[in-house]
């Protein structure tokens, strides 16, 4: 009798299941449950306090490479990464290597450069998407306006103050790559270990393990794991944005799978051995 | 014919690879020179390529519409969605945004092509969902270990996890981001470096066998 | 953008993931039409992003007389021949040209990033012994065991039985810690993306995008329930015929 109900209960039509996901998620986004992420992992935090040291007015390469199949996850990390850089009087230059991304880095820069009055030109720039980022970088090592002699919209980019002084890496302080694609890995080959360029990235929540051999060897400085990374930046820099908000809504929906998890395995077990 | 159907071809193969390779090691400036040359002319023949993927898929569902197959009025839509997208970035100049205001291109990125893409991709976590329910079973103990970090993880990332370790695991004195930390800065390196090294094995092998001819499959047959 | 343009591209934001969401319940004409449209829309953006290449790369510096990008717009059109049975081989020139530049690319990279450098990553620590706390050296050592044993399970020149069986056993413990990790961190990934669709779909839902979501919503349930309801209808005349 219990078996019986058991294996119905494994065998269950998977679009409950789905239902269920979809009234957890959607509900914890009509009711936040206002949960807090407070442990901040080493990576976030070591990510935040290079990017703090760095004095006003020095020079940050802002690579954003996510289009809309991650933006969720990377573009509050990107939109934490720009506020923390603007509120420290940083320069930013925004390049990207992917077509997607272009629209998305747009809106962004529409939005987050006014709220601390910064100047298009003068505190920041974004240069044109370019498709193939090895030529960009190694370029960038000798002479960047050899690809990035105009901007986005075709206007001169030496003349722009923002772009003061900046020649090469040698002039940049930090790069940070916040991406959902490979173009993570080719910073940390052709740039960060060739050039000796500190190099901090985020990126999304599935490649995240993979990059623990790199930090571990001081390739990378620091790095932003997924929603999670951009809330505990977000917390970082006492900013609240879609990273705190998206990972509060996650909240019951993790607990759910877990428990998914747990609930199957101890039916089967019983149904093994009783 | 042999000569310029094969020779030629593995010849540039060779050159090629053997060029790009030592620009790595060579600092001089007209090492740098060439890098650069060849980047730029991997753009233009990448974007060829993509262009030849482009006329495959048009044929492929314009034939599917002028016979009429089954399913050829979905083919249309293929051509619809093109149009809807290549259209406003004619008018748009290729701009998203003009100043803070979106531009037609803009407005058919962040309407049309943002919610197609980004909802292809959010279906899996339903499937996740179902499959950590139906197929995940602690079945040895190799299995167990995989169980018992993810656990860690999916618990650790979020907030609600973390009130829940403290309540019921709190008297350890660690918190479970430490635990996560811990996981991914010791044992996972291990695994995951473990799989680097052998990637790069491979893929430095293959690109040898590349280079010099022994691997040529990639040429087609003949 | 007129407030109507925006309102309209909310219905159809909201629309394009409700159907592609209807999958979930079962197939459908409306999952296919907008699996289409992804498949044309994407095949336009990068459309307009690498034709912007080839204006910006080939049509810009042949203006100027800089007849050299000839060579690889003529290696980029070579591929093209491979619609034409007779000369297809000649988009082998093109091939060839990327997989050589790829793999001289990969070699030192790979060599230098994924094989030197993590070796040196694992034996480094130990360079500072003194310094080292008992925890800090115990996963130093646990690390570097790790490396090795997973090096050996993956090493199938070595027949595995007796102790490398044993090594190669316990390497693959630091395997599944490895994709514990990783399944744990793709469910975030996977949630976070359904979030930001979920999220928009509650935006669209206000009544400033007159209730978008609510209605596309109800229209695809009561498509569902008439299609449900008619399938039904024509499968007991069916039966009956029979």
């Amino acid at each position: 009798m219990l078996k019986d109900k058991l294996n119905a209960v494994l065998k269950i039509d998977r679009r409950w299941i789905f239902l269920a996901l979809t009234v957890v998620l959607f509900g914890a986004i009509i009711h936040p449950l206002g949960l807090l992420s407070k442990n901040i992992a080493r990576d976030t935090q070591n990510a935040y306090e290079f990017m703090d040291k760095i004095p006003a007015g020095s020079f940050i390469l802002l690579d954003l490479d996510y289009d809309p199949s991650t933006a969720p996850e990377l573009s509050p990390q990107a939109m934490a990464v720009a506020r923390h850089a603007f509120r420290n009087n940083l320069r930013v230059g925004v390049v990207t290597y992917s077509a997607g991304a272009t629209g998305l880095i747009e809106q962004l820069f529409a939005v987050v450069p006014g709220e601390f009055k910064k100047e298009y030109g003068k505190d920041y720039v974004i240069l044109p998407y370019q498709p193939n980022a090895v030529a960009v970088m190694t370029q960038m090592a000798s002479d960047l306006y050899g690809i990035y002699d105009k901007d986005k919209d075709g206007k001169d980019t030496r003349s722009m103050p923002v772009m003061k002084g900046i020649q090469n890496y040698k002039n940049i302080s930090l790069v940070v790559c916040i991406a959902g694609t490979s173009i993570t890995d080719i910073w940390v080959a052709y740039v960060g270990d060739k050039y000796n360029v500190p190099f901090i990235a985020g990126v999304t929540a599935i490649s995240q393990p993979g990059y623990g051999p790199y930090l571990q060897k001081k390739q990378m400085r620091g790095l932003l794991g997924g929603m999670k990374g951009a809330a505990e930046y977000e917390h970082l820099i006492k900013t609240p944005g879609k990273g705190s908000s998206g990972i509060d809504a996650l909240s019951l929906a993790h607990v759910m799978v877990a428990a998914l998890i747990i609930v199957s395995n101890i039916a089967m077990v019983i149904l093994k051995y009783l | 014919m042999k000569l310029i159907k094969k020779t030629i071809p593995l010849a540039i193969v060779f050159v090629f690879g053997i060029l790009t390779l030592l620009t790595y090691y060579v600092p001089h400036k007209h090492s740098v020179d060439f890098l650069e040359t060849m980047n730029k002319w991997e753009n233009i023949v990448t974007a060829f390529a993509f262009f030849l993927g482009l006329i495959s898929l048009f044929y492929a569902h314009s034939t599917k519409i002028s016979r009429k197959a089954d399913g050829w009025g979905y083919s249309l839509f293929v051509f619809v969605g093109f149009l809807a997208i290549i259209i406003p970035a004619y008018i748009s100049k290729g701009k998203n945004m003009n100043g803070a205001e979106l531009t037609w291109m803009g407005w058919a990125f962040q309407y049309i092509y943002n919610p197609l893409s980004a909802t292809m991709f959010a279906v899996l976590a339903f499937y996740i969902v179902s499959t950590a329910y139906k197929s995940f079973r602690i079945k040895s103990l190799q299995a167990f270990v995989l169980f018992v970090a993810a656990m860690f993880l999916i618990l650790g990332n979020v907030p609600l996890g973390q009130i829940i370790w403290d309540k019921m695991l709190g008297w350890t004195g660690y918190n479970i981001s430490q635990v996560v930390d811990w996981i991914m800065h010791v044992p996972a390196v291990a695994g995951k470096r473990g799989i680097m090294i052998g990637i790069s094995i491979g893929a430095v092998v293959t690109a040898l066998k590349i280079i010099f001819g022994i691997e040529r499959q990639y040429l087609g047959k003949d | 953008m007129s407030h109507t343009v925006l309102i309209a591209g909310a219905w159809i934001s909201a629309g394009l993931t409700i159907f592609l969401f209807s999958f979930l319940y079962k197939d459908n004409p409306f999952f296919k039409i907008a699996e289409h449209l992804y498949l044309g829309a994407g095949m336009g953006w990068w459309c307009q992003i690498y034709f912007g290449v080839l204006q910006e790369k080939v049509w810009t510096p042949l203006t100027h007389h800089e007849w050299l990008v000839l060579l690889p717009a003529l290696l980029g059109l070579s591929l093209i021949t491979q619609f034409i049975p007779k000369i297809s081989w000649l988009s082998r020139y093109g091939f060839t040209f990327l997989m050589g530049y790829g793999s001289g690319l990969a070699i030192p990279a790979g060599l230098a990033t994924d094989f030197i450098n993590q070796i040196g990553g694992t034996i480094q620590p130990f360079a500072n012994l003194a310094g080292m706390t008992a925890f800090t050296l115990f996963n130093s050592v646990l690390m570097a065991v790790g490396v090795i044993c997973v090096l050996i399970y993956f090493f199938f020149s070595l027949e595995h039985k007796g102790a490398i069986k044993k090594v190669s056993n316990v390497g693959i413990y630091f395997l599944m810690i490895y994709f514990g990790a990783a399944f744990g961190n793709t469910v975030m990934a996977r949630f976070s993306l359904l979030y930001g669709r979920f999220d928009s779909l509650y935006t669209f839902s206000g009544k400033q995008y007159l209730y978008a979501t609510q209605v596309i919503l109800i229209a695809m349930v009561t498509y569902f329930i008439l299609h449900g309801f008619l399938t039904r209808n024509k499968a007991d005349q069916d039966e009956e015929a029979a």
